[in-house]
């Protein structure tokens, strides 16, 4: 009997580490999410400024959904989205978004390649290294989007571009800090059906 | 944490849009716009003469596609369709409430916050009964 007893504390104890850790999580998240939450209303504030500003400069009919490309395009920015699986079967599964902004991820280092077995430094200043490549295409794909509104467009909207580039940013951060605090309510309501 | 078996179920997806009219300016400028071959966009403008209907259907629309990671919702708009949005609980697409120009952010009215703080209620009376 003094071991059921003791099972059963130790089992207690288990759900109480548990759902402590759930709760640790989860208000590091809210918080994370509410911080994220005042960062973006902070760039898109910012990008709809500039983007009044560049529409008082070129005139209401000039920047308007009336000129948006209908045209069948694919979307130049996009999500890359991984889903983590738990071996517990208690754990639902978490997903993960990370932003390839312009069809790259931003955040990988370019590899050093050898052309015709030179090294950059050595290569003929006329090949385009894949660095410079990426950057050119990332500039096209910018330029092109800009090209709805006209070949000339005044630099308040490029800002404005850039504006809503960083809000995105923070939307996939926020689209991950919801993630975890979905997860971690689970957790809870998990651990609330055992105990 | 448990030991956790990574999937890497890499998929290219979109972020939808359901927002008003500079919102949308915005993001498709940072070239989130997607057309395809129907001329089905991925993203929905409203204004004024927007219809609760047709906020619905696209919200329906946009959670059901395969080929979308992310739905953006102006918080205003969302508040039309509250309790569609309420009702959603799937991880994926990911609905995030965003501010829009003249209708700041409300953690009040935030969907992920409202089912936090029904948990934390429904706990305290739980653990008040006990």
């Amino acid at each position: 009997m003094g071991t059921t007893a003791a099972a059963g504390t130790e089992g207690r104890g288990e759900a109480v580490g548990e759902e402590d850790g759930a709760i640790l999580q989860l208000l590091d998240s809210l918080d994370g999410y509410i911080s994220l939450m005042g960062s973006l209303s902070s760039s898109l504030r910012q990008g709809w400024l500039e983007l009044s500003s560049a529409r008082h400069s070129m005139g209401n009919s000039r920047i308007s959904s009336v000129l948006f490309d209908m045209k069948p395009h694919s979307s130049a920015t996009t999500v890359d989205l991984t889903v983590s699986t738990a071996s517990d079967a208690d754990q639902a599964t978490q997903p993960h978004f990370s932003l390839l902004k312009w069809g790259s991820r931003g955040d990988e280092k370019s590899p050093s390649v050898e052309v015709d077995g030179k090294t950059p430094s050595q290569a003929s200043s006329s090949t385009i290294y894949p660095a410079v490549a990426a950057d050119n295409q990332v500039r096209k794909k910018r330029s092109k989007a800009l090209s709805m509104f006209g070949a000339l467009v005044p630099p308040k909207l490029r800002v404005a571009q850039g504006s809503f580039e960083t809000s995105l940013e923070a939307i996939i951060e926020i689209a991950n800090t919801r993630s975890t605090i979905l997860s971690a309510l689970g957790r809870l309501q998990t651990v609330d059906l055992r105990s | 944490m448990a030991n956790r078996v990574q999937i890497p179920t890499n998929n290219s997806a979109l972020i939808a849009m359901i927002a008003d009219e500079d919102t949308v300016t915005g993001f498709l400028l940072a070239g989130v716009g997607n057309v395809d071959l129907r001329r089905n966009t991925n993203y929905l403008i409203v204004d004024s003469k927007t219809t609760v209907k047709a906020i619905e259907d696209a919200f329906k629309e946009f959670t059901t596609r395969e080929d979308i990671a992310i739905v953006l919702i102006s918080q205003y708009v969302a508040n039309m369709i509250r309790f569609l949005v309420d009702s959603y609980n799937k991880a994926v697409p990911a609905i995030l409430e965003i501010p829009s120009k003249d209708h700041p952010y409300d953690p009040a009215h935030d969907s992920v916050l409202s089912r936090v703080r029904y948990l934390f209620s429904s706990e305290s009376v739980s653990s008040g009964r006990r």
